[in-house]
């Protein structure tokens, strides 16, 4: 598949793909978000970076499967890092799409952004851990109740950062 | 005459703001902050804008707003049983008890009228603030170095957080 796989910048009209992804049963499990209204508002943030070429759409045969963005910090003391997040259509997982998504994201990072330091913040459990861990991420903490599903359950978050400088 | 005798506290206004830019005038105000010299005018009209929803407390001495702390409450249901806040106390009554009588009301606010179930807060090492907050308990659930440039410092960032059990 990576080879028919094409990354590009995000463009606006990828918001409603992502929206589509977040949607898919099962998803929002990792995310702080419980339904449409905050989906839609946490795609908007999302997708806002894709003005400043902070966005990348991975593009299977013509339609999109994933993006991954870097929150770039517009406080100038913060600048030199960088959160970002990660998500791959169900259908399209395994099959080399974050790999791709999340190289050409720290070579965004690098090059056109220099940035010095990308972190990550991933719920306890999530499987997308290992994609983090094989890219050299360290957890540097950890939040046990960070979120509370609707039944009381509670999900942790762990938090990992990449030195990009070494 | 004691300090405490003459402090008080109350719900913040939107009003207040000009408070808050008079204490970050000082120099190095901006410095345990995320935001910068050219960046504070927004990021403080932000800040007193929780101000709506009673989640800002104002510290008065003799009347006088003399310290702002502020719980930012998290916009996503799953996430809604917690906050972070933002404090900051006038040069002229620091070292006095402000900052810690703020801390306790601002954990009160959050428990009794947001039933929050804990708080967090960011802060950037060295901190005037964490000696205060380990005082109350606060516990330390992240540290990442380097995360702020200042200058020709790097700070590390400290991530503390308290329980109302």
């Amino acid at each position: 598949m990576t080879q028919d796989l094409v990354i590009r910048f995000s463009e606006e009209g990828d918001e409603k793909y992502l929206i589509e992804w977040l949607l898919e049963p099962g998803v929002l499990r990792w995310f702080p978000l419980c339904d449409v209204r905050e989906v839609e508002d946490a795609a908007r943030i999302w997708m806002s970076y894709a003005k400043v070429k902070g966005a990348l759409t991975a593009v299977y045969n013509g339609i999109p499967c994933g993006t991954a963005t870097l929150y770039i910090n517009s406080y100038k003391k913060l600048s030199h890092q960088s959160l970002f997040a990660i998500i791959v259509n169900t259908e399209s997982r395994g099959k080399g799409v974050g790999t791709k998504l999340l190289s050409e994201l720290i070579a965004l990072a690098k090059e056109r952004f220099q940035l010095e330091l990308l972190h990550l913040e991933v719920y306890d459990g999530n499987p997308a851990i290992h994609l983090y861990r094989r890219f050299g991420f360290k957890e540097y903490g950890f939040e046990r109740h960070f979120a509370k599903e609707g039944n009381g359950e509670y999900l942790g978050k762990i938090m990992m950062e990449k030195n990009l400088l070494e | 005459m004691t300090f405490s005798t003459d402090f008080d506290i109350r719900f913040s206004e939107e009003a207040d703001l000009p408070w808050l830019e008079k204490w970050f005038a000082e120099e190095g105000a901006c410095d345990d902050f995320p935001f910068g010299e050219d960046e504070k005018a927004q990021a403080l009209k932000n800040w007193i804008g929780f101000s709506r929803f009673k989640a800002s407390l104002t510290g008065t001495w003799k009347g006088e707003p003399c310290a702002i702390g502020t719980l930012f409450l998290m916009p996503y249901r799953k996430v809604a049983h917690h906050a972070s806040f933002y404090l900051i106390v006038a040069p002229e009554v620091r070292n006095k008890g402000a900052g810690t009588s703020m801390v306790r009301n601002l954990l009160n606010l959050a428990k009794t009228q947001f039933r929050l179930e804990s708080i967090h807060v960011e802060l950037y090492e060295p901190s005037h603030l964490l000696p205060i907050l380990e005082k109350l308990s606060f516990k330390l659930f992240a540290r990442q170095e380097n995360f702020v440039h200042q200058n020709e410092m790097k700070r590390a960032r400290l991530l503390l957080e308290y329980f109302f059990s």
